[in-house]
C-alpha cells in the first residue's frame, strides 16, 4: 500500500488529546486514536479498570474528547450495555458505545460481563487492547500472557506455564456478528475493520495486540515494528470472523520464524532455543488450526 | 461544575459522579523526553547519481502529487533537454535507485522522457530579462554547449552559440541515430532553449570559419567542441580501400539523410555506443551486420539496452575478436583478417586487456568496415595558454582552464563521454563563468560552494540549490544520501518496473523511425508511485498514524508537519517508523 494512500484512508477526526499519561511508545493510545477515527465523534467509551484507566488523566481531566466512563473491573461488558440500553430509552439508537479493556479485564476479570453480554448478543462493540499483561499495576501475568514470558508474578525461574488464552474462539463460538483481530502496525486494516464493525447491529469483539515496551521489556521506538512481526510471524494473524463462522484472513501473512521476534523482547531472554523451538511449534499449530477453520467455514 | 448536585454529608454540593470538564493538554508531557525527533531530508540516491545533477526526486514528488508544471519546472531548472535525456541518457539514476532492493529500479528514464515530453508541449518559454551586460561566446551545440547557453541565459547573460555544422545539436544530431532520437524531437528541444534569447551561428567552425580573435569581444568564453576525430584502428591495408571507414563518419552522413551503400557484409569493430549506432544503421541500410569486439560482453562500454535491442534486430556479435588486415581486390574491399583475444590482466582502466591468443587468426567476409573504437578532440583552435592533457584540457570543477575567460567543458574535458555528463559539464561551466565574471565586475560574491551545491558527497552541482528554488520545501536538508538501510521496507509493497514499448524487432530495418515508444499514461503513473521517495518527506503521515501523543500536525501551509515538543515523550516511533528515513533522533540537552 502505497504512503499516500493510507493518508487519503485514514478519517481526519482527531479525538484523543495530547497530554495523556500513557509511557512513551505505548501502542495502546495508537490504537485509541486509530478506533476512534475510524468510529468519529457520535461514541460513548467505556473504560473498566486498564492502563488507559491512567492514560485518560486524572478528575478533572480526560484525554479523549468523546463521553467516557470510568468503571470496575470486571463490568467492562455490563456497563456498554447499560449505557446503550440508556440511550436506547431516550431514543438515540445512532450512537456507538463501546467497551475498551486490557486483556485482564477481557480475558480474566471482566471475561464474565463480557459473554453475558455476547449472549444476549448487545449492541456494543467490545475492544480488548491487549499488552499480554497487567501492565498497569506491575506486569503481572494475565491469562493471555504468553507461554514462556517473564512477568512480576511468574518470575524467570518459573515463567508462565500456560499458552495464552484462545479469546478469539471463545468469542467465536457465542457465535457473535462479528469478531476481529487488528494490529497498530496495520492501521488501515485497523481503521477499516472498526468501520465495518460500526455498520453492524449486535455485539462486536475486536482484539488489538498493544506491544507495552516496559512490560515486554523492549525499546520504546520497536512498538510498531513487533507488532508488525507478530503479524508477519503468524503469532498474531489478522482476520475476521462472521457469525462464529467465514474466518477469513484479511492481510498478507509471511512465514518469518518467530525466534527473532522473542529473542528481541527481554521478557522471553531466558528461554533456551529448545524452548523458543516450543513456541514455534505453538505458532504453528495455531495458524494451522487457523487454516482449518479458514478452509472449511466455520 | 454540574447541575445535577445534591447535599453532601459536609452540606456543600457535591455531583454525585465525577465528571471532568477539561483535557490532559495541561500535562506538558514532553518534560519526560530525553531525546527529540526532527524532520531531516536527505539526497536519494538517484540525484547523487545523476551526472546532469537533476532533483529527480523532487520532480517524481511533484507528479506523485499531481504538480505536473511543478515537476516539468523543476527538472528543467536542471536539465535543458529532458525529452532527449529521456530517451538517449544511459540512466545511471537507475543503477542507484534502492527500490531495487525490494523488487526492480523506478524506470527513471521513462518518467522523463514523458514529463519531457510534456514540458515540450506547453508554451516556449519567455526570454529572461538580460540582467547582465556581459557577452558570453559558447563554440560548440552539442548537450554541454547548449547546456552552459541555457543556464546562462537563464541568468540573464546574452549567448551566441557558434557551431561548425550547418545545424546545431553536436552528437546529438551528428552521432546519435533518428530511430533513437527523432530529428522532430531534437529541433523542438533546441527551439525552446534559444527562445531564451540565444543566438545560435551554425556552419561557423571556430578557428576555421571564424579566427579566435574574433571571439575578443565576448567577456568570456566555453569551448565544448565535442570528440569527433575516430581513433585509427590499425588494420594493414585499409588504405587500398575506401570501404574501411570510420563508423562516426558513416553515422554523420547517414544521419544528414544519407544512404550510402555498404555492401551485403558489415563489420563493425567496436563496443561502446558509436559502434552499436553504426551497427543499427548500417541493418536499416539493407546489409548483414557483425560487431567484432576484442573483449567480451562483460566489458563492452555500449548502454545494456542498445546492445540488447541490436542483438533483437539482428546484428550479430563476435567477441575477443579484432581486425588486423584488410583484402582488398580492385580497390574493392573482400574481406578482413581477425585475430582472436584472450583476456590478460587488467589495464589502467580496470578491465582486462585483450592480449592476441596464438595459433588464433581468422578470416572474415566484409564488403564494409566500420570502426568505432573511440574518438579524439581535435583541440588546435583552442589559443595556446589552455593547457592540453592526454587529448582534453586541463580544467578545474567549474571548467576553467589554465587561460583566463577561457572555458572548455563536455567531450574536450576530461570525463565520462555521455550525454548526461556534457550536459552536467555545460552546468558547471556556467556557474563558473557566472561566478568568474561577477567577480571581475567587482562583485564582492563568495566562490560557489561546491560541497553545498552537489547533490550529497559526489553528485554534481544543483543550480536550482545555488538560486534557491526548492518546491518541496526541504526540512533541514543534510547533504547525505539515503541509501537503503535509511529506509524501512516494512511500509513498500513489491510492483513490477514498467519497461519501454518497442517497435516489433522485425520490422525495425526498413525504417529510421523511433524504436522505443516509451510508457503509457496508466504505467507512467505506475511508475512514478513506485517512486520512494528516499531521504525526503513526501508527507505520507505515517508519522502522525504512529504517534502515541498526538505531537505531530500538519503545517497550516501544506508543507510537512511540525512537531509539538511539549508532548512529545521522545518515543522514537515516527524516526523508527518513517518509511524513507526523512527523520532523525537526537538528545535533549541535559
Amino acid at each position: 500500500m502505497s504512503q499516500t494512500i493510507i493518508k487519503d484512508l485514514m478519517p481526519k477526526d482527531e479525538l484523543l488529546a495530547s497530554g495523556h499519561l500513557a509511557c512513551p511508545g505505548c501502542a495502546a493510545p495508537v490504537a485509541m486514536n486509530l478506533v476512534l477515527k475510524a468510529l468519529g465523534p457520535q461514541t460513548v467509551v467505556t473504560l473498566p479498570a486498564c492502563c488507559w484507566s491512567i492514560i485518560a488523566g486524572p478528575w478533572p481531566q480526560s484525554s479523549l474528547r468523546v463521553p467516557l466512563f470510568h468503571t470496575a473491573f470486571e463490568t467492562g461488558g455490563a456497563v456498554a450495555s447499560g449505557i446503550k440500553a440508556g440511550l436506547a430509552a431516550r431514543g438515540d439508537t445512532e450512537t456507538t458505545v463501546i467497551a475498551w479493556a486490557g486483556d485482564g479485564g477481557t480475558f480474566d476479570i471482566g471475561l464474565q460481563a463480557l459473554s453475558g453480554a455476547a449472549e444476549r448478543n448487545e449492541d456494543i462493540i467490545y475492544f480488548c487492547y491487549d499488552n499480554e499483561a497487567y501492565m498497569n499495576t506491575g506486569i503481572q501475568r494475565s491469562s493471555a500472557t504468553p507461554w514462556g514470558a517473564w512477568t512480576t508474578t511468574t518470575p524467570t525461574g518459573e515463567p508462565e506455564a500456560t499458552p495464552k488464552k484462545d479469546m478469539v474462539s471463545i468469542l467465536a463460538a457465542h457465535g457473535i456478528p462479528y469478531i476481529a483481530t487488528a494490529s497498530v502496525a496495520y492501521p488501515v486494516d485497523l481503521v477499516e475493520k472498526v468501520k465495518r464493525a460500526r455498520t453492524i447491529r449486535g455485539t462486536r469483539f475486536i482484539h488489538i495486540l498493544a506491544p507495552c515496551p516496559p512490560g515486554w521489556k523492549t525499546q520504546n521506538d520497536e512498538t510498531i515494528d513487533l507488532a508488525r512481526q507478530a503479524v508477519q510471524t503468524r503469532v498474531f494473524p489478522l482476520f475476521e470472523v462472521e457469525n462464529g463462522r467465514n474466518w477469513r484472513l484479511t492481510v498478507d501473512h509471511a512465514d518469518e520464524p518467530v525466534a527473532p521476534y522473542i529473542r528481541r523482547q527481554a521478557r522471553f531472554k531466558h528461554l533456551t532455543d529448545e524452548q523458543v523451538e516450543r513456541i514455534q511449534a505453538d505458532v504453528d499449530d495455531r495458524w494451522e488450526r487457523l487454516q482449518r477453520r479458514i478452509d472449511c467455514g466455520t | 461544575m454540574s447541575d445535577i448536585t445534591e447535599p453532601g454529608r459536609s452540606g456543600r454540593n457535591i455531583p454525585p459522579i465525577a465528571i471532568s470538564r477539561m483535557t490532559t493538554e495541561v500535562n506538558l508531557t514532553g518534560s519526560w523526553k530525553y531525546i527529540r525527533p526532527r524532520y531531516e531530508d536527505r539526497v536519494a540516491p538517484c540525484n547523487a547519481n545523476c551526472p546532469v545533477g537533476i532533483d529527480i526526486e523532487g520532480y517524481l514528488y511533484l507528479l506523485g502529487q499531481g504538480r505536473t508544471e511543478e515537476a516539468a519546472s523543476l527538472l528543467l531548472e536542471e536539465n535543458p533537454m529532458p525529452a532527449v535525456t529521456g530517451r538517449v541518457c544511459h540512466h545511471p539514476c537507475e543503477d542507484g535507485c534502492n527500490r531495487a532492493n525490494l523488487d526492480e529500479p523506478v524506470a527513471i528514464h521513462s518518467v522523463e522522457r514523458r514529463l519531457g515530453d510534456i514540458a515540450l508541449a506547453s508554451p516556449p518559454p519567455a526570454a529572461p530579462d538580460p540582467a547582465r551586460d556581459e557577452k558570453v561566446a559558447v563554440i560548440g551545440s552539442g548537450p554541454a554547449g547548449l547546456a552552459c547557453a541555457y543556464h546562462l541565459a537563464r541568468i540573464g547573460y546574452r549567448v551566441t552559440v557558434f557551431e561548425a555544422a550547418p545545424e546545431a545539436g553536436g552528437m546529438l544530431r551528428l552521432g546519435i541515430p533518428e530511430y533513437r532520437l527523432p530529428r522532430a524531437i531534437l529541433d523542438r528541444q533546441i527551439d525552446r532553449i534559444a527562445a531564451l534569447g540565444i543566438e545560435i551561428r551554425c556552419s561557423t567552425a571556430v578557428g576555421r570559419d571564424l579566427p579566435w580573435s574574433e571571439l575578443d569581444t565576448f567577456d568570456a568564453v566555453f569551448a565544448a567542441p565535442g570528440a569527433h576525430v575516430g581513433k585509427d584502428a590499425r588494420i594493414d591495408g585499409a588504405s587500398d580501400t575506401r570501404m574501411v571507414r570510420p563508423g562516426l563518419e558513416f553515422l554523420k552522413e547517414v544521419n544528414a539523410g544519407g544512404r550510402p551503400v555498404l555492401g551485403d557484409h558489415v563489420v563493425v569493430v567496436g563496443g561502446g555506443n558509436t559502434a552499436m549506432d553504426c551497427a543499427r544503421s548500417a541493418l536499416r541500410l539493407g546489409s548483414e551486420v557483425t560487431v567484432l569486439y576484442r573483449r567480451t560482453p562483460l566489458e563492452m562500454p555500449a548502454i545494456p539496452q542498445e546492445v540488447k535491442e541490436a542483438k533483437l534486430e539482428g546484428v550479430g556479435f563476435r567477441f575477443l575478436a579484432t581486425p588486423t588486415a584488410a583484402r582488398a581486390k580492385d580497390g574493392s574491399l573482400v574481406g578482413i583478417e581477425c585475430q582472436q583475444m584472450e583476456l590478460g590482466p587488467p589495464d589502467e582502466s580496470g578491465r582486462r586487456r585483450p592480449v592476441p591468443q596464438e595459433e588464433g587468426r581468422f578470416s572474415m567476409i566484409a564488403d564494409c568496415v566500420l570502426t568505432a573504437i573511440g574518438e579524439d578532440c581535435d583541440l588546435e583552435f583552442l589559443p595556446e595558454g589552455v593547457e592540453i592533457s592526454g587529448g582534453v584540457a586541463a580544467v578545474d570543477e567549474l571548467c576553467e582552464s589554465t587561460t583566463a575567460r577561457v572555458f572548455v567543458g563536455g567531450d574536450a574535458a576530461d570525463l565520462p563521454r555521455s550525454v548526461a555528463d556534457a550536459l552536467g559539464s555545460g552546468k558547471r561551466a556556467a556557474i563558473g563563468i557566472d561566478h568568474w565574471l561577477r567577480e571581475r565586475s567587482g562583485e564582492e560574491v563568495a566562490p560557489p560552494d561546491l560541497a553545498a551545491l552537489r547533490f550529497g558527497p559526489g553528485g554534481n552541482l544543483s543550480i536550482a540549490r545555488e538560486r534557491g528554488i526548492d518546491p518541496l520545501h526541504r526540512a533541514s536538508p543534510v547533504n547525505e544520501v539515503a541509501g537503503w538501510d535509511a529506509m524501512n521496507p516494512a511500509h513498500f509493497e513489491q510492483a513490477p518496473r514498467h519497461e519501454d514499448h518497442f517497435h516489433a524487432a522485425g520490422d525495425l530495418t526498413a525504417t529510421f523511425g523511433e524504436v522505443n515508444f516509451g510508457l503509457s499514461e496508466r504505467e507512467f503513473r505506475d511508475e512514478v508511485d513506485r517512486c520512494m521517495n528516499c531521504g525526503v518527506c513526501n508527507r505520507c503521515e505515517l508519522c502522525l498514524i504512529f504517534c502515541p501523543d498526538m505531537a505531530i500536525h500538519r503545517r497550516d501551509d501544506g508543507e510537512g508537519f511540525e512537531i509539538d515538543l511539549r508532548y512529545c515523550k521522545g518515543c522514537g516511533l515516527c524516526a523508527a517508523e518513517c518509511p524513507r528515513g526523512a527523520m532523525a533522533m537526537s538528545r535533549e540537552e541535559s
